[in-house]
């Protein structure tokens, strides 16, 4: 890709040295000026640490961790963060296969970042989680925990789960609350453990020692094509949403955590879920005969794809994929995760990689039978936008001591995605989950990013 | 209990307000109870083309198709693939319930679709000359309706740059069968209306004369935008700027009526633009850059900012960052990166109410179409993506086949004419002053009235 290949040469203006430059260019070059705005002296920033398992170019964690050091587009403008990355831990650096593959990719040497980030970015590393919250010294000393444990060699399980160290890393971060006597809120990027019993124990401690905690996707407060939102104490029949993939562990939890966060809105708040069950290859297409969900709402859903696939590839014709046979014709690996809230509404999650490269959902609502339906738009690499719309909402909960939305929307997501794949990998079987007992309020507010 | 306003205290507040305003104006546009297809090929599956049950007591238009080329990614395939096999609209498939029975190619080169969608479609004929295609094979005019799409093909260039295009000769063509006719119909014309200004006018004075519904221009006034948000109606709109890609007579058009179709909404309307001009080349963008007003030969800083921060497209300028606010040097550096495929380019013109416009395709900078206004009565300035979606399917062409149907079904174009002819002005005349080396030019014949239409008329469904 042109883009990148660009990337490999050394640009004018494009070192360390030349930015710090930048500011002293005259205000005409608004991007100077704020630089040199945000070196004045100032109310001090919040202070904090980032624990992640690798720093490398488009994983999560550079790409959520640079954001708090470079800034974000917010609102119209660049906005500078209020908080200031002091110390850092990175628990792998990419293998030489990964590096192999990605700078075949990306065009340019792809390794960790870390050491050359703390370097400019007058940040430390540390070898240890304590040390890293303590700074190198004998106490908490940071006001704020990002915790990104997405991307690296990590084994997984029989069920297909990737085991990332969250909730390793997340008890030992608070095991330095807990001897330090004092907690700091603290980010938990996507689900919060692969285990629902570790991500419970993760909440536990964080109600106990009563520090705020967020987690989860950047869907929920991501672009939506159209802006839409359910309203408030709406009654709703049916859910389903669609991920363009095949990944049920990956994707599965981004579109399973976007559905969440649309029904969560429903009359009498969240009740929790009593039942989970995940169908794969032919079987989808017999519950589908079967119309074990609403093929409407599937229709609905599958229409707010802008990256569509099958026929579409051969020649860039329109097609409706609803139409009868088409899925089954271009979606080889299909699964559908059929699940039942304790208060009776149905929710499907459609994973459908070969029809549509999109995040899609739908809701039926009790009210005139009107669908509500959107696509959970993701803007493309590298800039990757909408981890821009998730690092504005840790910085606010850590600026404000407060999480904007409640960490209960990710542990139910949790155990949803973890009883998927425990019947996924029992041949379909229909799991009771009276563990997912998990009840909460959403808040009022419509958190995504229409501003 | 739940906060988040608190972040940005009395600027978000002010802004919140002010979207609101903005989205004020931005209802669902031109919605049409159209009955949604029920039935389907079974006998052809999986890809067999729509089909409709019958409804025998509504006479549905049938419209006939002149287009340049119908191959994979022209605008031709784009539309008329959304006539026949259906598009996404109102989070739905929906095919229209209109008729494409008549098709005119001017060319056919290898690989095109035209024949192959004839046999997947056999009500749509294809006819050897335009004014066949419009009698279907008699004698009169035998459609209801005409689209017209002259982009892409293997077509000359001028002197000046410009790819000249057939529009004007295709439409001559449709007029002379509604002349002889004696009865004429409403006409889509796809982009601009000409490469030349005195045809473009000639084009709407006809329309005019032959009192036809006549719609034009560009997917950008109508695509999705991020956020999905409106110039309020009314507004003082004090200066503006777009930020795009691609290069001269091809891309500006879009650049151009995506500014138009939000600055006609301001206070007092359409009033048209006293003059221009142009520039080429990155010496002359870094001037511009680094003047600091649109007085000085440049644009206000905050406007251009903006436009970088509604971009999601933006070009990275460090090895291994991968989204940073690009300094002017920066932005100097890809611009002068041997592997563009355009020189950037920067329009200047200035209604004549005083409203001070920018357009600038910096293609290596950006990759995308971002807008960004001064309002006279607002601290931050208006700012909003115009979204392309990528291919495959270009669904950005949903709301503009809309748009065409609106135009069939209602006898009326949803949006007014005088906004691409307008900004049909405005592309020749950046031609020109860049073929006059950047001459600034008076645009006394740009002296163009309208008003625009009270509902938003963008993909907000």
């Amino acid at each position: 890709m042109t883009l990148h290949k660009r990337n490999r040469r050394e640009f004018l203006g494009t070192t360390a040295a030349a930015t710090l430059a930048g500011s002293l260019i005259p205000s005409v070059d608004a991007n100077a000026e704020s630089r040199s705005a945000a070196r004045a002296p100032r109310t001090p920033r919040k202070r904090i640490a980032i624990i992640t398992t690798l720093w490398a170019y488009l994983r999560h964690g550079q790409h959520i961790g640079d954001r708090f050091l470079v800034g974000y587009p917010w609102e119209g403008d660049w906005h500078d963060p209020q908080v200031e990355v002091v110390s850092a831990f990175v628990d792998q650096k990419p293998t030489a296969a990964d590096r192999k593959s990605r700078e075949e990719e990306y065009g340019f040497p792809q390794g960790d970042q870390s050491v050359e980030r703390a370097r400019e970015f007058g940040f430390s590393l540390y070898k240890t989680i304590p040390e890293t919250l303590r700074c190198g010294g004998s106490k908490l000393a940071v006001d704020g925990v990002v915790l990104i444990g997405e991307h690296g060699d990590y084994p997984s399980n029989d069920l297909g789960q990737k085991l990332y160290p969250r909730a390793r890393f997340f008890s030992q971060i608070v095991d330095v609350f807990r001897s330090d006597g004092r907690a700091v809120p603290v980010f938990n990027d996507k689900h919060l453990s692969y285990s629902f019993e570790k991500a419970q124990a993760m909440v536990r401690a964080s109600r106990e020692l009563d520090f705020p905690m967020l987690a989860g996707s950047s869907l929920p407060v991501g672009f939506r094509m159209p802006e839409m939102e359910v309203p408030y104490g709406a009654r709703i029949k049916e859910a389903l949403a669609i991920a363009g993939s095949r990944s049920l562990d990956s994707a599965g939890l981004h579109a399973l955590e976007a559905l969440q966060c649309l029904v969560e809105r429903r009359r009498g708040g969240e009740s929790g879920i009593r039942r989970v069950q995940t169908l794969t290859g032919a079987k989808v297409w017999k519950a589908l005969r079967d119309k074990s969900w609403s093929t409407d709402l599937m229709a609905r859903a599958l229409s707010r794809a802008d990256l569509v696939e099958g026929i579409t590839l051969k020649d860039a014709r329109t097609q409706d994929l609803a139409a009868p046979g088409v899925l089954e014709s271009i979606v080889p690996e299909p699964q559908a995760v059929l699940f039942e809230y304790r208060d009776g509404l149905k929710a499907t999650l459609l994973m459908l990689g070969g029809a549509i490269g999109d995040f899609t959902a739908a809701v039926r609502l009790d009210r005139r039978n009107q669908v509500l339906s959107t696509k959970f738009h993701l803007p493309p690499n590298p800039n990757v936008v909408y981890s821009a719309c998730l690092a504005h909402h840790i910085e606010s909960m850590i600026v404000n001591n407060q999480a904007p939305y409640p960490v209960e929307r990710t542990l139910l997501v949790s155990g949803l995605l973890e009883a998927a794949h425990m019947s996924r990998a029992q041949g379909g079987r229909r799991l009771k989950t009276p563990r997912l007992d998990v009840r909460y309020k959403a808040p009022h507010a419509s958190l995504y990013c229409h501003t | 209990m739940w906060i988040s306003l608190e972040l940005h205290s009395v600027d978000y507040q002010q802004h919140a307000t002010f979207l609101k305003r903005a989205r004020g104006g931005s209802s669902q546009p031109h919605q049409r109870a159209i009955p949604h297809p029920v039935g389907y090929g079974v006998g052809q599956l999986p890809f067999a083309p729509p089909t409709r049950t019958p409804d025998l007591t509504v006479k549905r238009p049938r419209i006939a198709a002149v287009v340049t080329e119908y191959r994979r990614y022209s605008h031709a395939q784009h539309i008329l693939d959304r006539y026949l096999f259906g598009y996404s609209w109102n989070g739905r498939h929906h095919v229209p319930d209109i008729e494409l029975v008549s098709l005119y190619t001017d060319q056919q080169p290898d690989g095109e679709l035209s024949r192959d969608r004839s046999k997947m479609f056999p009500r749509m004929k294809i006819y050897p000359t335009i004014a066949e295609a419009l009698c279907r094979g008699g004698e009169k005019l035998d459609v209801d309706g005409v689209l017209l799409i002259g982009e892409h093909g293997n077509y000359p260039t001028n002197e000046k740059g410009q790819r000249l295009y057939p529009r004007f000769e295709f439409f001559q063509q449709i007029v002379d069968v509604f002349r002889t006719s004696n009865r004429s119909v409403p006409v889509f014309n796809d982009k601009h209306l000409s490469w030349n200004w005195d045809w473009a006018r000639q084009m709407v004075a006809t329309a005019r004369e032959l009192d036809f519904p006549l719609l034009a221009g560009s997917s950008l006034p109508v695509t999705r935008r991020i956020p999905q948000i409106d110039m309020p109606l009314g507004a003082g709109v004090t200066e503006a700027l777009c930020v795009a890609v691609g290069g001269v007579d091809g891309y500006d058009i879009h650049a151009l009526e995506a500014m138009q179709s939000m600055v006609e909404r301001r206070r007092g309307g359409e009033t048209g633009v006293e003059w221009f001009e142009a520039a080429r080349g990155v010496d002359a963008v870094v001037k511009a850059l680094a003047a600091g007003s649109f007085d000085q030969g440049g644009w206000d800083p905050r406007l251009f900012r903006a436009c970088l921060c509604r971009s999601h497209r933006l070009v990275p300028t460090r090895e291994g960052f991968n989204h940073t606010l690009p300094t002017n040097k920066q932005i100097e550096a890809l611009m002068r990166d041997p592997e563009n495929r355009n020189t950037p380019v920067l329009y200047r013109y200035q209604h004549s109410d005083g409203l001070k416009m920018s357009m600038l395709l910096i293609e290596g900078v950006v990759h995308d179409f971002t807008f960004a206004a001064q309002l006279a009565d607002q601290p931050r300035p208006l700012s909003l993506q115009m979204f392309l979606p990528p291919r495959e399917v270009c669904n950005f062409f949903n709301p503009l086949t809309h748009a065409t149907e609106d135009l069939f079904h209602q006898g009326q174009a949803p949006y007014p004419i005088e906004r691409t002819l307008l900004t049909t002005g405005l592309t020749a005349a950046g031609v020109e002053s860049l073929f006059q080396k950047g001459r600034r030019l008076k645009t006394p014949h740009l002296d163009i009235h309208y008003r625009p239409t009270t509902r938003s008329t963008y993909w907000s469904n």
